[in-house]
């Protein structure tokens, strides 16, 4: 059980949603989109180094932006 | 009795496919998120009264974290809720995700209906949707449509009537969740399958190295294929028809006029070696045609017949996660993308789209961006039409040119302004391909939407810019640009018209400078300065609708200095 951001997971991983830092817009879009606390994701892709994570949320794909990315905190 | 019709659902579900059916109206839809960027209206007789039917911009819930969120939400309230109905529409390949919006729409207590869309795709994904029992879980009329083919849309119509407000315990998000959860579990059945070809391709299309290949390989093939595309229209279709037929039927009939007359200057122009020369004649009736229907129609045809391809097979939101990247540095995110291809049509629903983009600054970003260093179509087919002829190297030259621009441009633009610019945070579509007729009512929709826009302005325009010219009223212009066309940009005193008409239609302008014969870098300035000087007078005007005035303002003098300096450079440096 490590609690860690997006950023640090390898691709293919299925993680779960802990927390999402950065303020409560942020948490509200993507909870809209379905990506909230306590859902399992599986990270699909990270572009280059400081590109968007794709992840996968039930049946839809969400490309991230690098820095949103980094507030949503995981564990595996 | 009910008066509206609002389509609600979220980002890319359709709406606007199922608005086109119940209205009739035309409107564009492609298989990326925000399309739609202004609200569509249309009529739908039902029960021989007329009902108003409004397409809302997508979104994914009722709590509105976004412009064109807010908008749909807003006009929820405008009217009592006895006067209106609302069609939910939802992606049936995603049901999960879509009930979210539909349940907060019930929990409101507003009269809905679901048109669960896409009814044929979920099925060839082996997604199988009970909707009897779905319609008992919600307790709202639930109908499967396919608004593509049509399919499903008379039931809902015949159903908008059973519309009333329902009722339903107000729930937070997280409970929410779990209800969803629930009822996708009773009313949806998985088919196990293995990954088919699609699915393959749409997973490597956003993984880093397979990406990039893929993106490398669409990109060039789609402008092989713009080009391939115009040429043969070109030189199969419209040059057969300029050449051998309407050049022998106009030197018929002007076989008897009298050459010299006011007329004769005005329709036909000058007659080059006693002929009719359609690129250099500048006549009403000889160049103006050639150049609208003989030099850029064809290119408009190619141009937007692959871009609506891309748009609708849903390629253009993977481009935009491979460029996230890059665009992060100049300001923008990855999304950005959609409006600067849009621009290389036409930059006015190019800078209309930089609605997708959140914050004011990114939209200044992007529109100075498009105006300055994102040719239009009909800018683009002269260019390949004229400097093509002196190889294809000057008109690599002139992309290139550009894309520094832009990203120099952007760099700037990005260390100066002040606010920040938001990330990126967009869902990816599925692939989707659409039938060719779909895909071809697209392309007449655009392609008649260019001819309305631009017939008027280049036959009234060339025929003022003739009168100008017969009683030498632009003598007095061209004296006093005179020195800095030819001494900064090393090019003749008449390419000062030509430059001037750029700010009417930049296909035109570059038609003016076809009698001039200018050697090639001459031409690859002039067209270079006409790219990225002043925007035709059509994106001006939507640029202050936009922007607003001041920022019009801002924009224009980084436009001024940068033609001078990038004039003077490609003049002095490059060119030496």
């Amino acid at each position: 059980m490590k609690k860690t951001s997006l950023l640090n997971i390898k691709a293919n991983e299925k993680v779960r949603i802990i927390e999402i830092l950065g303020g409560s817009n942020l948490e509200k879009r993507l909870m809209s989109m379905g990506a909230y606390k306590g859902k399992e994701i599986i990270k699909l892709s990270h572009i280059g180094l400081r590109g968007p994570v794709v992840i996968k949320v039930g049946r839809s794909i969400l490309a991230l932006g690098h820095g949103v990315a980094a507030k949503i905190i995981v564990e595996k | 009795m009910i008066k509206k019709i609002y389509l609600i659902g979220n980002p890319n579900v359709g709406k606007s496919v199922v608005f086109s059916r119940l209205t009739g109206v035309q409107v564009i839809s492609s298989n990326y998120p925000g399309t739609t960027v202004e609200i569509a209206k249309g009529d739908l007789e039902l029960d021989s009264h007329k009902v108003e039917v409004i397409d809302l911009p997508g979104t994914y819930s009722l709590d509105p974290t976004s412009k064109a969120e807010e908008v749909a939400v807003s006009l929820l309230k405008e009217l009592p809720r006895d006067e209106f109905a609302v069609i939910n529409i939802i992606d049936s390949t995603n049901l999960e995700r879509n009930l979210l919006l539909t349940l907060q729409l019930i929990e409101e207590g507003l009269p809905v209906i679901v048109s669960m869309n896409m009814c044929d795709d979920a099925v060839h994904r082996g997604i199988h949707i009970d909707v009897a029992k779905l319609e008992q879980l919600l307790g709202v009329p639930v109908i499967s449509t396919c608004a593509v083919t049509g399919s499903g849309i008379k039931s809902l119509i015949q159903r908008i009537k059973e519309i009333k407000p329902y009722s339903r315990n107000k729930l937070n998000h997280k409970e929410r969740w779990l209800e969803i959860g629930k009822i996708v579990e009773e009313a949806q059945r998985l088919e196990h399958r293995h990954h088919n070809f699609r699915e393959i391709l749409e997973d490597a299309s956003v993984r880093p190295v397979t990406g990039l290949i893929m993106a490398a390989v669409i990109v060039y093939l789609a402008f092989k294929f713009v080009r391939f595309l115009g040429e043969g229209i070109i030189s199969n279709i419209t040059d057969p028809i300029f050449f051998n037929f309407y050049q022998p039927l106009l030197e018929k009939l002007t076989f008897l006029w009298q050459e010299s007359g006011f007329w004769f200057h005005l329709l036909i122009g000058d007659l080059i070696n006693g002929k009719i020369d359609f690129k250099q004649s500048l006549g009403v009736l000889t160049t103006a045609p050639y150049i609208e229907f003989g030099m850029v129609l064809p290119y408009v045809v190619s141009f937007y017949f692959i871009l609506s391809l891309l748009e609708d097979i849903g390629y253009l939101p993977r481009l935009a996660i491979l460029l996230d990247n890059l665009l992060h540095r100049l300001g923008l995110h990855g999304y950005a993308v959609i409006p600067v291809l849009l621009g290389f049509g036409c930059n006015v629903p190019g800078i209309l789209a930089t609605r997708v983009l959140e914050s004011k600054r990114e939209r200044f970003i992007a529109s100075t961006i498009i105006s300055i260093g994102v040719p239009c179509i009909p800018l683009q087919a002269m260019i390949f039409g004229l400097l093509g002829q002196f190889g294809g190297f000057y008109v690599v030259g002139v992309y290139l040119v550009l894309f520094s621009l832009i990203v120099i441009l952007g760099l700037i633009l990005n260390r100066t302004l002040t606010g920040y610019s938001p990330e990126f945070l967009l869902e990816i579509p599925s692939y989707r391909f659409p039938p060719l007729s779909i895909l071809l009512k697209k392309l007449y929709f655009r392609v008649k939407w260019f001819l309305i826009e631009a017939l008027p302005i280049v036959f009234l325009g060339v025929l003022f810019i003739n009168i100008l010219f017969y009683f030498k009223l632009f003598d007095l212009v061209t004296g006093i640009f005179a020195p800095i066309i030819q001494g900064l940009f090393g090019l003749p005193k008449e390419a000062v018209v030509a430059l001037a008409i750029g700010f009417l239609r930049k296909d035109v302008a570059v038609g003016m400078l076809m009698p001039l014969n200018l050697t090639a870098n001459q031409l690859f300035i002039a067209v270079t300065l006409l790219a990225i000087s002043f925007p035709c007078i059509a994106t001006f005007v939507i640029l202050a609708k936009e922007l607003g005035f001041k920022a019009l303002f801002k924009s224009s003098v980084i436009m001024i200095g940068i033609s001078i300096v990038v004039g003077s450079f490609l003049n002095f440096v490059v060119f030496r």
